[in-house]
């Protein structure tokens, strides 16, 4: 009986061990974000928890754009490589990113690129789209909702972008500011990718 | 024997579990951003009113917009209390934000609050007010960020004491109360 107790016990320990450190692993330590200050320091694109992991199918959604109201599945965009970013107009950090993803879409919208920002505002669809029209916004803006962004982890915080490739699947995130080169390396990668 | 294997199973899952909730309360969703520090228990004479603070603390690295941002689409902070009818809480004055730029954006100065901030209203006790001690429930409602991200809006529960008496007392300090029973985040 003494050997069986010791067995499991060592078993759960074990267990809870791997459960904390796999945990901990997946997630960008806070100090390195909080760190990152500037973009050009910003870390490299890491893995979320909770997060849809690379290699996986986007989960798939239908949201409205802003300002049409035109509901806007994901699947829809199957073929071109899609940026999708998560931002709010209260987020500083997003507003930073938004000419960088301006001046992509120019750039890589002929090679089959599509960025698409989903706004996770708890407000008037108006203020986003003046916020957006303000930006010089040239690509598709979608209202979020907290079931989509459940199911991309919960987005716990913004900026938070995954890049797609033509088939849908997830080939890179970032998680908060990232710098323009750092994004403009991972839309290269989208593009290039399932075909 | 057999008693003993099912008790030892039921220990296990009962760990595992207590693992898996730790893990969740350290997921950015759970993550604390702004502290309750303290709120003077005020006492007030019916028909008079008394000042009160109410302090908190932006955690580093953290900051939070003040309750005047510098741009409209910014969350301002700001304080709201369930009130019972015998008093009443008004002219909050809110600290001025400190003008700070950051890494994101070094060409534009925000209006934030980071460590501690005090937040100073009055409280007011109507003539007809009945004496006694009343629990007042209040709610920060604040956005933070950090030098990469920001944060989606969050609330802080928290209370603090008001006695209606008849004769007004100094006030003291009041333990900070981190959950209420009231209100939900």
């Amino acid at each position: 009986m003494n050997r069986n107790v010791i067995f499991v016990l060592c078993v759960v320990v074990g267990i809870t061990a791997v459960l904390l450190v796999g945990k901990r692993a997946s997630k960008p330590p806070d100090s390195a974000i909080a760190a990152g200050g500037n973009a050009q320091n910003t870390p490299a694109p890491v893995q979320g928890a909770g997060d849809p992991p690379k290699g996986s199918l986007a989960p798939a959604f239908e949201l409205k754009s802003i300002p049409e109201g035109k509901t806007v599945p994901l699947a829809s965009l199957r073929g071109k490589a899609v940026l999708l970013n998560f931002w709010a107009t209260w987020c500083g950090p997003c507003k930073i990113e938004m000419p960088w993803l301006v001046d992509l879409q120019k750039k890589y919208g002929p090679q089959g690129l599509q960025i698409v920002g989903v706004a996770m505002d708890d407000t008037e669809d108006k203020e986003i789209a003046d916020f957006a029209r303000k930006m010089g916004v040239n690509y598709i803006v979608l209202k979020g909702s907290e079931k989509v962004g459940d199911l991309y982890g919960g987005i716990d915080r913004l900026p938070l972008t995954y890049y797609l490739d033509r088939s849908g699947k997830v080939v890179d995130e970032t998680i908060g500011l990232a710098s323009e080169s750092v994004i403009e390396d991972a839309i290269k990668k989208a593009l290039q990718q399932g075909n | 024997m057999k008693f003993h294997r099912w008790v030892l199973f039921a220990l296990c899952v009962g760990w595992l579990s207590g693992a898996l909730v730790a893990q969740d309360a350290s997921t950015p969703q759970g993550r604390v951003f702004v502290n309750f520090v303290s709120a003077t228990n005020a006492v007030v004479s019916p028909g008079h009113s008394t000042p009160v603070q109410f302090t908190f603390r932006v955690l580093s690295p953290y900051h939070i917009n003040s309750n005047q941002p510098t741009a409209e689409e910014l969350i301002p902070t700001q304080l709201h209390f369930s009130l019972p009818g015998e008093v009443a809480i008004g002219r909050m004055q809110y600290p001025a934000g400190k003008l700070m730029s950051f890494p994101f954006d070094p060409s534009t100065k925000l209006s934030v609050y980071s460590g501690d901030f005090v937040v100073r209203g009055m409280v007011v006790a109507p003539t007809q007010s009945s004496t006694g001690t009343y629990t007042i429930h209040g709610e920060l409602k604040y956005q933070a960020c950090d030098n990469n991200a920001c944060y989606p809006p969050k609330k802080l529960p928290f209370t603090f004491n008001v006695t209606v008496g008849s004769r007004a007392k100094a006030v003291r300090k009041a333990r900070p109360t981190p959950s209420s029973p009231h209100i939900h985040n």
